[in-house]
């Protein structure tokens, strides 16, 4: 026993380590099978279908090149729904950031109810989106929803909002929702890093007489930074593949407005068109990754400076 | 005013507002679930009269399929739950614990997917389980979901078994245990907490899942319940707003209760699995 564990500690014999590595591969048999017959072989398989005519109701199944690509980049609706998708990852981040790091500065103070804040924050996150979806959707409801009923109230409205009714209202409702359910997340990220900065410096500051306000500009954003930029990379990532929120609250209506990408992908296929729903599909994939390259390029360029 | 009250008034104020955002659309729903007519803000005629009539229609009416729904997304969920963190831990003891060529690779392969959506792979999944004769069963939804946790759960996972020390394998296996033996009698009972947010994480979202079910189920042998509440249609025409904020009840609270108890565990597995990069 103790000369097997000796030389295991001193790095081992070649066959000690061949076998080693076996077992390694073996224990990530499963891992690499699932996320490779599962999605990466469909992602491969999605590609090469947005060269073909593949349409359900109407055979044969034809390779056309750029066919789709050429039909895509001259489909204005769907530039519409591209349109709709980077507005609203851009509006709705944005928003559910502010909101976030309002949670968290309350959920991070030490006071009696901080355990049942910590909960209530959470609440909208636990919620499914659907149900959050149809929710809202009430909420929103023209003759008897909750929200027209306290404009009223409070005089904010002298007449019933259409909220779903038209393409901008549709939209603002969207991204209500939507900040609703996904702060609470950004809140999570950002408490972990109020709880990283040591009380210290806070203390130090307080000593010298800084008020909350220069000590939440001074001290608590610049050294969050970092994890409000890999929140940021999440939540874009998230918000440019929206399809839940939408396709159950508007539908991607009023007449379309409202598609987004992934809602607009998935119409072609439900039409039985996956040929053109897949390169719909390389698209959304194409422009996630085209964002998280802008993000990793942009935190490598500021660190870059830093360093000079 | 001095600094001090400011900040006080700052974090009752901001508690107020933050617990009338958070919970008043919950409530709403809960509110609307229990009123006999749904519409009752329409106009002073009609009053809100507490019933537990849409509760008794939704779980009682066999047409209406909720409790299947409910069932499916119950058994679907469970069950990748238990493979997701059986087949994560064995991958995540791997990349934590042995040297092997190729490490770096396969961990950034795994976590790229993750960039991906859903919508990119969708229209060949349902392809597949046609052609497998798959649609409308649970394992067309299980081995997907399982597949699609993996880069989360995996994370999650290696940034836990990571901090405990190495020397507990070394020692385990001086002792003549095996790798496997090491793995679930030392590893796993001392990340449990990692192992058990990772389980919280992955049976939320699995069970909140809505794109692949809606396209790969067809009905109520296999559809869960957020499609269910997605394609509500009521018996008589008329939106059912009542059955529906019922339905939508009893597919939350389970999940409402398990983040109220278990809140740490969710909170410490979002961290980890988004910082600790």
């Amino acid at each position: 026993m103790k000369k097997r564990g000796q030389r295991r500690k001193e790095g081992g014999s070649l066959k000690y380590k061949r076998r080693e590595e076996r077992l390694a591969y073996l224990l990530l048999a499963p891992i690499i099978l699932l996320v490779g017959g599962l999605i990466l072989v469909p992602i491969v398989g999605t590609l090469i279908s947005s060269f073909y005519r593949n349409i359900t109701f109407l055979p044969p199944v034809k390779f056309i090149g750029l066919g789709n690509y050429k039909r895509l980049f001259s489909d204005l609706n769907f530039w519409h729904s591209v349109f709709i998708t980077v507005g609203f990852t851009v509006v709705s981040v944005l928003l559910e950031s502010i909101l976030g790091m309002f949670y968290a500065l309350i959920i991070h103070e030490k006071f009696r109810l901080r355990g049942i804040m910590r909960a209530i924050v959470l609440i909208p996150w636990a919620i499914p989106t659907i149900v959050s979806a149809k929710t809202w959707q009430l909420i929103y409801n023209y003759n008897y929803g909750l929200l027209n009923y306290l404009f009223m109230r409070i005089h904010l409205s002298s007449h019933p909002i259409n909220w779903l009714g038209s393409p901008m209202s549709a939209f603002t409702s969207i991204v209500i929702a939507d900040v609703w359910k996904t702060a609470p997340f950004m809140a999570i990220l950002f408490l972990a890093g109020l709880q990283s900065i040591p009380e210290s410096i806070y203390e130090a500051a307080r000593v010298d007489g800084a008020s909350m306000t220069q000590e939440f500009f001074k001290i608590t954003l610049p050294l969050l930074r970092p994890v409000i930029i890999i929140a940021l990379i999440f939540r874009t990532i998230d918000s440019l593949r929206i399809f839940d929120l939408i396709y159950v609250l508007t539908g991607g209506g009023p007449a379309g407005s409202t598609s987004s990408i992934s809602v607009y992908g998935f119409k072609a296929y439900i039409l039985g068109d996956f040929g053109y729903g897949s390169s719909v599909s390389v698209f959304t994939f194409l422009l996630i990754f085209l964002f998280t390259v802008i993000y990793l390029k942009l935190g490598r360029f500021r660190e870059g400076l830093k360093n000079e | 005013m001095s600094e001090k009250r400011k900040r006080i008034l700052f974090i009752w104020i901001g508690s107020l507002i933050t617990s009338f955002i958070c919970l008043t659309p919950f409530f709403w729903m809960i509110i609307v679930s229990f009123a006999k007519f749904p519409n009752f803000l329409a106009s002073k005629e009609i009053p809100f009269i507490f019933t537990l009539q849409h509760y008794r229609e939704v779980i009682g009416t066999h047409d209406l399929h909720v409790m299947n729904y409910f069932k499916n997304s119950l058994i679907v969920a469970v069950v990748v739950t238990v493979l997701a963190v059986t087949i994560a831990s064995v991958a995540a003891y791997a990349v934590s614990r042995i040297k092997f060529r190729g490490k770096v690779f396969i961990i950034i392969g795994i976590l790229a997917v993750s960039m991906f959506p859903q919508i990119s792979i969708v229209g060949y999944l349902f392809k597949l389980m046609t052609k497998i004769g798959w649609i409308n069963t649970y394992q067309a939804l299980i081995f997907p979901y399982t597949a699609w946790v993996m880069p989360i759960s995996l994370w999650i996972l290696v940034s836990y078994f990571s901090q405990l020390p190495i020397d507990l394998d070394e020692a385990a296996m001086l002792d003549g245990a095996t790798r496997m033996q090491t793995l679930i009698k030392v590893i796993i009972p001392l990340a449990a907490p990692g192992v058990f947010s990772t389980s919280l994480l992955v049976f939320i979202s699995a069970f909140n899942e809505f794109m692949f079910a809606l396209l790969l189920t067809s009905d109520y042998h296999a559809r869960t319940i957020p499609v269910g509440i997605a394609l509500f249609e009521g018996l008589h025409g008329e939106i059912p707003w009542g059955q529906i904020m019922a339905t939508s009840a009893i597919a939350s609270i389970p999940l409402v209760i398990l983040t109220l108890i278990f809140q740490r565990y969710i909170v410490q597995g979002l961290t980890a699995g988004a910082i600790k990069g």
